[in-house]
């Protein structure tokens, strides 16, 4: 297994740059996951590692080797696609065994080595038959299964469960999860479902216009995201954000309708510090908590109740804070009516500030 | 390639009578060309010329019997030999299968190469082939017919020659065709998801392994759609076969040409020339019949190229 | 990967192409052009080597301006291309039209019996017009007139004096639009299949009538198509002349009102006269006009929609 760096990598396509001055170390043994919206450049990162494309400028490193010149065959690397790219005129069998007659493996050993890989995908029974004749699940295995079976020192996954409906993707999920583990290959995955990348990836990276926009566990990137686009982006519903007025006359506030946030310590040190007029606030449907009587032990919202959506685990509500729509989630016996005055009660520590020019979480900075 | 959207969502534009009366008036524009060919077509299984609805006749195999026979006139005399006719037929499918292998061989791995590969003038060439393609083949011919003459005069020893002359009759015609089955092919190759190709890099495959194992396989009705017009130009040649083939070396095409400019129209019987040219349809009624889709698709998607 | 890598992997892809294209188009050029500075004729090649300047040209100049057949040749060219040009590109428009209108079988039915002139080899298609015309009352045209009582005795239709030139002219434009107009059909008719069915089923919704949509949708859709189409047909009809031979070298027109400057070059190279020296020259005017006619159709044509770039840095 090999640890993967790229060094200051930037891939323009034509006038577009596609990657832009990325610096990024993956872990040996881990599970990473490369995460963004469509056309952040996560795709092209991805066949950058394999060597699909070439950097534009900048080098690629496994194991501190530098490979940036090598053809994607001497990279030894394994790689899913999307579509799973299963060559259609082979049978299930010999699409596992291309890359083993490729390097022109003895028979005997190709043989022993497509059984045991299938086995241990259970796709054992389907060796005969043709990709068009096994289901979008099977079809990801024979993928995965040609992947691995040259035993690559890293295995690239490009969005490898998104043609999957939504019951067997959280299958395979943790299968493929399990599977990494067990194997403890380098694995780099990519997708643009944030739950999907939270579930599996020991690493998170979240990556938009082609730059890092924060790199880390699940966790820490979920609990503290360096800026607007991160925190909008992960979280299902993601964070909220809405722009408040600044109030540094005594102490350094925000001035939330119905309420007041002074923060403490270092953030209200930052807050004075930027001397702006507005800052975003922020916070997680989840840490938020509704009342109908305004409590004294959070930082105090007053909203309208917009919608009611009852998901049966849970409840969200969507309510409108001076002109936003917040949404919060709520125990699943909450009941409302539309247009109805509630308050909204955010934990001191779960409240987020941002810069609004640079959207930069203002806890984080430094 | 052919959008196919319109008839699954609405039925057609125009319905009821008003159909009725366009499809008519299709078929008065369309008179003149399924008279000409039901004309050739009946008249060869006819004992006169059916050349108009009125004309009584008896259907008949004498012509095709006659044609075989070498029996081209009313007299019955005997021009031709059976074996002769049939190396007539014979010299023509070698022809058409001649330029067939060459174009195939010629444009495949070209096509690749414009539709998957990064080079210099990669654009350039490919307008170029373009341009080739709508070139005046008659200035073309000028130069390939001395080109021939040359070679064959200095450097082919007389036994050689008609082999010769087949050879060249078949390169130079099959290179009329290259820049076009370029174009169709690459649009095939085109629709080959590259992830494919990709995978065969990455488990260590050359290029050639790629073309040959992981896109070839895949684009076998885009093989098939230039064979046949690789084919049915070979098999339609007149003009080539005519200057480049020694006179002794006929094809259906030049037969007929002999037939009918040598001025012996008063004893070719019209009916036998009827048959022997249905037979020289044959292969493009058979192609309409079987392979109708992929002839249109093919057309539409390699013209527009 | 290096460059040089890269190229000798292409170069060998190209190869077969490569070597057909300088062996059939580029040196062929070359050897036309040189032909057209020699004396050439019936295939003397001791006289390749000798030259005679621009001879072939002041004769070719001289054919055209003083020659009654020389300026025929031009008149010929001009009606052929130019009304050919029209029905192949009008009559593409209404056919595509047509059949895009109707149901889907019957249309398929017309496309195919309108493409089979352009797949029906050479001969045949000549042969089928050599009944069609035949100047007995056994020809098909003869028939037909003599029965609706429009003539009483038949004629040789492209040969009798009385009716040149546009007897002639009538049956070259006729039989080569025949074989033209499946072009643009088929290339309007996909244009119109391309367009996306919620645009008619809105228009149909809105109560447009098939005319209107013909009428604002499809023709002003195809309108680049239209431009397309009559640059490329046109140049593929100053340069054909496969139909026009047959038609000539049988006798089913005129022998000078139906040969065209490309047929010229045709059969003064390998007609009876044989002069490849002239024939030379006169195609270095068509090369000169095609490529000029090419380049513009490169022009107007889309290039660069049409034409994936490759992906990948492999």
């Amino acid at each position: 297994m090999v640890s993967v760096q790229l060094v200051k990598v930037t891939k323009r396509f034509g006038s577009v740059v596609a990657v832009n001055n990325v610096d990024l170390e993956i872990p040996d043994g881990r599970f990473t996951a490369l995460l963004g919206p469509s056309g952040s450049g996560k795709t092209t990162l991805l066949y950058l590692i394999a060597g699909i494309y070439r950097p534009t400028r900048g080098k690629i490193l496994f194991d501190g080797k530098d490979v940036t010149n090598l053809k994607p065959n001497e990279r030894n690397i394994g790689l899913v696609f999307q579509n799973y790219a299963l060559y259609p005129h082979m049978k299930v069998y010999d699409n596992i065994s291309f890359p083993l007659r490729l390097a022109k493996k003895p028979k005997s050993f190709i043989d022993k080595k497509v059984r045991e890989i299938a086995a241990m995908l259970q796709i054992d029974h389907l060796l005969d038959r043709y990709p068009a004749q096994l289901s979008g699940g099977q079809q990801q295995r024979v993928a995965l299964a040609r992947a691995l079976v040259k035993e690559p020192s890293v295995l690239l996954l490009d969005e490898p469960l998104s043609n999957l409906d939504a019951m067997l993707r959280l299958k395979i999920r943790s299968e493929l999860k399990r599977l990494q583990k067990d194997l403890g290959i380098t694995a780099i995955y990519v997708t643009h479902d944030q739950s999907e990348a939270l579930a599996m990836a020991d690493k998170v990276v979240v990556i938009n216009n082609g730059v890092i926009q924060q790199e880390g566990d699940p966790h820490e990137v979920y609990r503290n995201p360096r800026n607007v686009f991160v925190a909008s982006f992960i979280g299902s519903p993601p964070a909220n954000i809405f722009p408040v007025k600044v109030d540094l006359v005594e102490e350094p506030c925000v001035i939330l309708p119905g309420g007041k946030y002074c923060p403490k310590g270092i953030l209200a040190e930052r807050l004075k510090n930027l001397g702006k007029e507005t800052v975003l606030f922020g916070f997680r449907p989840e840490d938020a908590t509704l009342h109908e009587v305004p409590r004294h032990d959070g930082i105090i919202m007053e909203g309208e109740v917009y919608t009611i959506e009852p998901l049966g685990r849970e409840v969200i509500v969507t309510l409108k804070v001076d002109g936003n729509l917040v949404k919060v989630i709520a125990p699943p016996t909450t009941t409302g009516r539309i247009s109805q005055r509630v308050y909204i009660n955010v934990p001191r520590d779960k409240a987020m500030l941002f810069d609004p020019d640079t959207e930069k979480n203002l806890r984080l900075i430094g | 390639m052919m959008g196919n959207g319109k008839n699954e969502l609405m039925g057609p534009l125009v319905t009821g009578y008003k159909s009725y009366i366009l499809i008519g008036v299709l078929l008065l524009v369309s008179l003149p060309l399924i008279l000409a060919y039901s004309t050739l077509i009946i008249t060869s299984f006819a004992n006169t010329i059916v050349s108009n609805p009125w004309v009584k006749f008896n259907f008949t195999f004498d012509n095709w019997i006659a044609f075989f026979r070498g029996e081209l006139s009313t007299t019955h005399a005997r021009i031709y030999t059976t074996g002769e006719i049939l190396r007539m037929i014979g010299n023509t499918v070698i022809v058409a299968a001649g330029v067939t292998a060459v174009v195939l061989g010629g444009s495949a791995t070209s096509a690749y190469a414009y539709s998957r590969m990064k080079y210099r003038w990669r654009k350039g060439s490919l307008k170029l082939l373009l341009l080739l393609h709508a070139f005046p083949g008659v200035a073309l011919i000028v130069g390939v017919y001395t080109i021939y003459y040359y070679t064959l005069v200095k450097y082919i020893p007389p036994q050689s020659r008609t082999l010769y002359s087949f050879f060249f009759v078949i390169l130079a015609r099959a290179s009329l065709e290259i820049p076009m089955s370029i174009w169709i092919l690459k649009g095939f190759f085109d629709r080959v998801p590259w992830e494919l190709e990709w995978s065969v890099l990455i488990d260590g495959g050359s290029r050639w392994t790629a073309f040959r194992h992981a896109v070839l396989p895949l684009v076998k009705p885009g093989i098939a759609a230039v064979a046949i017009f690789a084919f049915l130009a070979g098999w339609e040649d007149l003009i080539y076969v005519m200057i480049f083939l020694p006179p002794n070396q006929k094809t259906l095409a030049t037969f007929i040409e002999g037939q009918l400019a040598s001025g012996s129209l008063e004893t070719s019987y019209l009916p036998i020339m009827a048959a022997a040219g249905t037979l020289y349809l044959l292969p493009t009624i058979l192609f309409f019949i079987f392979t109708q889709r992929l002839l249109l698709e093919t057309m539409s998607g390699g013209l527009k190229g | 990967m290096k460059l040089g890598h890269k190229l000798s992997n292409a170069t060998f892809f190209l190869l077969p192409a490569i070597i057909l294209i300088a062996a059939f188009y580029i040196l062929p050029l070359i050897v036309t052009t040189w032909i057209s500075f020699t004396p050439l004729r019936d295939w003397k090649i001791s006289q390749l080597t000798e030259f005679v300047e621009l001879e072939n040209y002041r004769a070719l100049y001289k054919f055209v301006t003083t020659h009654p057949l020389g300026s025929l040749v031009l008149k010929t060219t001009i009606v052929f291309v130019v009304f050919t040009l029209i029905v192949n590109v009008l009559g593409g428009l209404l056919l595509a039209i047509a059949t895009y209108v109707i149901e889907e079988r019957v249309s398929l039915g017309f496309r195919l019996l309108w493409l089979i002139p352009r797949m029906t080899p050479l001969a045949v298609f000549g042969l089928i017009w050599y009944y069609f015309f035949y100047g007995s009352p056994q020809g098909t045209l003869n028939a037909f007139l003599l029965k609706l009582g429009l003539i009483d005795q038949p004629t040789f239709w492209g040969t009798d004096p009385n009716l040149l030139p546009w007897s002639a002219w009538s049956i070259i434009i006729f039989v080569n639009g025949l074989v033209g107009v499946s072009y643009g059909m088929i290339i309007f008719y996909s244009a119109f299949k391309s367009l996306p069915p919620e645009l008619l089923i809105a228009a149909k919704v809105d109560g447009a009538s098939t005319w209107q949509i013909v009428r604002h949708i499809l023709i002003p859709m195809a309108r680049w198509h239209l431009v397309f189409v009559t640059v490329w047909q046109l140049l593929s009809l100053v340069t054909s002349y496969t139909h026009l031979f047959v038609l000539v070298d049988w006798r089913i027109v005129d022998e000078w009102y139906g040969t065209t400057w490309a047929l010229f070059v045709f059969t003064e190279a390998f007609g009876t006269v044989k002069n490849q020296g002239l024939a030379a020259a006169a195609a270095v005017i068509l090369v000169i006009i095609g490529s000029l006619l090419g380049l513009l159709t490169l022009r107007i044509m889309r290039f660069d929609k049409i034409t994936l770039e490759p992906k990948g840095d492999i």
